[in-house]
């Protein structure tokens, strides 16, 4: 009864705006120029708008007149079961959700929301590829996908401490400012929390660590599953109210950000009075302001780029910090990739797509759209402000055996701050 | 039967009829979307949204076309970016400055204006022709748009396809008698007028729609649209 | 028949011999006959010639063909045709008329009126049954048994019926005639139609025009009496030597219509230059006549030259087709606004219909998901 239970998810999410750019998609095709994978594979089906078929074959069997008739006489074809599980391979291994489409779709149609609408309607009827649905069954158990339970929380964050000597304050009541760090950080780059401390105390921030609000990764919402995404948004939010804090920081993780910054306000009752930003926004505030000062040139060796990650600059806003602090930190070796900013092109590894093995190849294929970017800005250091992405750079370097070194924006900073 | 009849009949009865087919038909499209429902947005604005649609729509009328190579794709396909483009700079010209169609305008809205000479109409209809030929011809060979083409999308093709060409063969009093032509060029206008409420070709009412939506959603996150 | 050939008829009028062979140049110039090379194997077209000097056919037939008789009808006319055709600036033609044809019956000419009249025309449709050329002049309504047009107490249906049958050939002049012309024009009280609505078996030539241009009629008797038939003819029995090309093909201000140069107002800069009237209205591309190049008082000049746009007048319905001065392009009426507000309220009602019950089965998708996810 998957079948069933897509159709309705689709009904029950098609508004007037769903249906508005359906209407609006000409077939042009000009999507599948944008898209990493299609580029990389030449597999017509990972067409962005091939993603959102069946969402559009939903809206016109079950929405408009003449779509109606043609399914009664049988011109149209319906949405079968066999066709559910092999666009959830589609969507769920080809589309990192980063919406890159949607910037050249002459019509402006947002095809990377489109595309969560599938995933929504997958994940309803429960299918999901199994390595993403046992990482996000293990964030419902243990409270993170990879496998971070509460003592695992609390030994690695001392480890952290005392391993580079900062000061990480846990669940301070009356602190201003709580940061959720990613799993992925804690388990893969447990510098970067070390960073970020550090920037924190030199910026003479109030923050705080909480027990509660310990995991900002939602696969909940990389699965498209509006449920699993609030639970794990509530667990946040829960951890910020208890703490009375005024401000959430999000770190490197960019469809954490997306989910809490750009989504959740949509989705649930958000406590009121608590602003959402993410930890580049807020190192940039700092730069800009003077809250801490670094030093000039202090990453002058090198040619160095700067990768966009998709929500956190082009779906988040912060194109502008980046370029900020690294024009201070490395005024002459920096150097942006074409395209780079809002048209930036994507890691290839998120969206959950990293999560699945079966996607290992259109992963790599991807990033050599990447590779041959960092080749002609003749990069031999990028740097990232998405540990997701941080995460596809490091095992791809490693898999295509680059001599490039894959840096957190974050660690950079704290690296470059002036005592 | 002879050719003024049915000239008479494609400019009376069946233009009027393709026209209420036309306006009830978009009308129909239009309404059926507002009223679908549309949800809040309570996301807290980093940007104005406003704007980001403003800039937008200036973007997609005046950057794109005109200075192609500011988006990627351009380079991915060059050809069928500028023949999109062309096509439909060509087909607003031609519409809007062709002296034969401003003055259907004119009998329709009671006042008329100034036109481009015939010289420059006529090239432009030259190119929106061969540009539509080469979008088709990319259609027939392009791996995605093989798979995403349905009858639709070639009856799309085929009913915009036979008004430039009747009308150019018209303008240049080629092959037929001017009546003959004239006859053909009414009909296949009014049957491309009929098909546009039940094709994709109305995109031209929902490009506001999610040109809007697009701006505002990049510009309230303070994103260039 | 009387055995007076015509040239007798034109000596006894006072023509010598070389005044003759002029007319009879002048006739084979009028009917476009011309000289054909004598080696071409075969001709295009039926009129060219072989061998013979043009003129010196003409004149064969003149010496020795009788005067023809005609008897001409006026239905739902206003005499234009007949006005233009006396009125005809060029001598040559009007003698022609004069001098080739004896006109045995016409209301507005005829020096008898009343019985006399009528019974002049049943003689002369006795006494040339079989040979004389009807021209009609004017619409027939049969609407209501004909009551809105009858002379004599007869209606024009039954007196068009009488006068054809024994007619050699139909020539029915101006677009009244032709094709219903104004008499036809909506709403048609009349029910008028033009003579090859009624006449179907006798051939029938049309001259249309409003009126038709003299020279095009007195060029197809002239045909008629020459070779003793009709001149080819289109799909809608006009002579194609008068009516082969339109008035676009052949107008003097087509330099301006391909450069794209249109007078916009009677009494701009472009209209005292004399440029393309296609914006103000003109017919010309569809329109089929001789205006533009035979024109009209003595080749004088035309409608187009003189600054008006061509009204069309030659053509089935013209009075019908848009307005005058409407761009030719322009739908032939406006849609009244009221019914393209239907339209568009139809179209909204369908559409916040088809909306509606998009929304009842949303509301049921949303229970439906509801109720799965409370179950499972």
């Amino acid at each position: 009864m998957e079948k069933q239970i897509v159709l309705n998810t689709f009904l029950k999410e098609t508004g007037g705006h769903i249906a508005a750019q359906l209407e609006a998609c000409t077939r042009c095709g000009m999507c599948a120029e944008a898209c990493h994978f299609y580029q990389a594979t030449g597999n017509p089906e990972f067409s962005p708008v091939w993603k959102i078929e069946l969402l559009k074959r939903a809206y016109e069997q079950r929405f408009t007149l003449a779509g109606k008739i043609r399914l009664a006489v049988g011109l149209a074809k319906p949405i079968s079961e066999e066709e559910i599980s092999h666009f959830s391979k589609i969507v769920y291994e080809a589309c990192t959700m980063c919406n890159k489409c949607s910037m050249v779709c002459p019509m402006g149609i947002q095809l990377g929301p489109l595309i969560h609408e599938v995933r929504q309607g997958l994940s309803n009827a429960g299918v999901v590829p199994a390595e993403l649905l046992a990482a996000v069954n293990q964030q419902v158990e243990e409270g993170s996908p990879l496998g971070v339970t509460d003592a695992v929380y609390k030994s690695r964050l001392e480890w952290v401490a005392d391993e580079w000597e900062v000061a990480l304050p846990q669940d301070v009541k009356g602190a201003d400012t709580l940061v959720v760090f990613s799993s992925i950080e804690l388990m893969k780059f447990p510098e970067n929390i070390a960073a970020i401390a550090k920037i924190l105390h030199a910026a003479g921030e109030k923050w705080t660590l909480s027990s509660q609000a310990r995991e900002v990764v939602n696969f909940g919402f990389y699965e498209g599953n509006p449920e699993r995404t609030i639970m794990f948004l509530k667990r946040i939010f829960d951890g910020a109210g208890d703490l009375g804090v005024r401000k959430i920081v999000v770190t490197e993780c960019g469809h954490a950000y997306d989910a809490l910054r750009w989504t959740s306000y949509n989705l649930m009752a958000v406590p009121q009075g608590i602003e959402i930003t993410h930890i580049v926004g807020l190192v940039g505030d700092y730069v800009r302001t003077g809250r801490i000062t670094l030093k000039k040139g202090a990453h002058n060796d090198g040619r160095i780029t700067f990768h966009d990650a998709c929500k956190i600059q082009r779906r988040g806003g912060h194109i502008k910090e980046p370029r900020e602090i690294l024009n201070v930190l490395a005024p002459d070796s920096f150097a942006e990739m074409s395209p780079s900013r809002e048209q930036a092109i994507c890691c290839g590894g998120g969206g959950g797509v990293i999560a699945i093995k079966d996607a290992d190849s259109n992963r790599y294929a991807a990033f050599e759209l990447k590779v041959d970017q960092l080749r002609r800005v003749g990069a031999k250091t990028v740097v990232m402000s998405c540990s997701n992405c941080r995460l596809q750079f490091t095992d791809c370097v490693q898999h295509f055996n680059l001599d490039i070194k894959v840096a957190g924006l974050c660690q950079m900073v704290a690296d470059a701050l002036e005592k | 039967m002879f050719w003024t009849d049915i000239l008479a009949f494609a400019r009376g009865p069946f233009f009027r009829v393709a026209l209420w087919v036309f306006v009830g038909g978009m009308a129909y499209r239009l309404v059926r979307i507002i009223f679908l429902g549309w949800p809040a947005d309570k996301v807290p604005r980093r940007g104005s949204k406003l704007w980001g649609a403003l800039k937008s729509f200036l973007k997609g009328i005046l950057v794109w076309p005109f200075i192609p190579w500011v988006k990627n794709t351009f380079n991915c396909n060059p050809v069928v970016y500028l023949a999109g483009g062309l096509f439909h700079l060509g087909l607003f010209v031609i519409l809007i400055l062709g002296t034969a169609h401003m003055l259907v305008w004119k009998s329709l809205l009671g006042f008329g204006w100034k036109t481009l000479p015939f010289p420059i109409v006529d090239w432009m209809a030259a190119i929106t022709i061969a540009a539509i030929v080469i979008l088709f011809i990319n259609r027939l060979i392009h791996p995605v748009l093989k798979l995403i083409s349905g009858p639709g999308e070639w009856l799309n093709l085929l009913f915009v396809f036979l008004p430039m060409v009747s009308g150019y063969v018209m303008a240049h009093h080629l092959w037929f008698r001017y009546e003959v032509i004239f006859s053909i060029h009414m009909i296949a206008v009014n049957i491309l007028m009929i098909w546009i409420p039940f094709s994709r070709i109305s995109h031209f009412m929902f490009y506001f729609f999610s040109k809007a939506i697009h701006g505002a959603d990049f510009g309230k996150r303070a994103v260039e649209p | 028949m009387a055995g007076k050939s015509i040239y007798e008829e034109m000596k006894e009028n006072g023509f010598t011999r070389r005044g003759f062979i002029k007319f009879c140049s002048a006739v084979a110039g009028a009917i476009g006959l011309n000289l054909g090379s004598p080696t071409a194997a075969k001709s295009e077209s039926g009129k060219v010639v072989r061998g013979l000097h043009p003129a010196n056919l003409v004149s064969r037939a003149l010496s020795s063909k009788p005067r023809l008789p005609v008897i001409w009808l006026e239905f739902q006319d206003c005499c234009g045709c007949s006005e233009a055709l006396t009125r005809s600036q060029s001598p040559t033609l009007v003698d022609l008329v004069l001098s080739q044809i004896t006109v045995e019956y016409h209301e507005t000419l005829s020096a008898a009126a009343g019985f006399q009249a009528e019974d002049a025309k049943t003689a002369a449709m006795k006494k040339y049954a079989g040979q004389y050329v009807l021209v009609v002049e004017g619409s027939i309504p049969p609407k209501d048994g004909g009551v809105y047009c009858t002379i004599g107490g007869k209606s024009s249906l039954s007196l068009l019926k009488e006068a054809a049958a024994g007619a050699a050939a139909i020539i029915a002049t101006g677009n009244c005639a032709a094709f219903g012309g104004i008499p036809k024009a909506k709403p048609n009280p009349t029910g008028a139609v033009g003579v090859m609505d009624v006449i179907r078996d006798k051939p029938v030539v049309n001259i249309p025009g409003c009126p038709a241009i003299p020279e095009a009629f007195t060029g197809t008797v002239a045909h008629f009496l020459v070779f003793g038939s009709l001149p080819e003819l289109d799909h809608l029995h006009r002579p194609k030597l008068f009516y082969g090309n339109t008035i676009h093909d052949r107008c003097l201000r087509r330099p301006f219509y391909e450069a794209g140069k249109y007078a916009a107002s009677f009494d701009d800069e472009g209209a005292r230059a004399g440029w393309c009237l296609n914006k103000l209205g003109c017919k010309g591309p569809i329109t089929y006549n001789a205006c533009a190049s035979l024109k009209w008082g003595g080749g004088l000049s035309f409608p187009i030259q003189s600054g008006h746009p061509c009204l069309g007048c030659s053509e089935p319905n013209f009075w019908d087709g848009g307005g005058f001065y409407q761009g030719q392009s322009a739908p032939l009426d406006r849609p009244a606004l009221l019914t393209m507000g239907a339209a568009l309220a139809a179209g909204a009602v369908i559409g916040a219909g088809v909306a509606g019950a998009n929304t009842v089965q949303k509301k049921s998708a949303r229970r439906k998901q509801e109720s799965k996810n409370k179950g499972g």
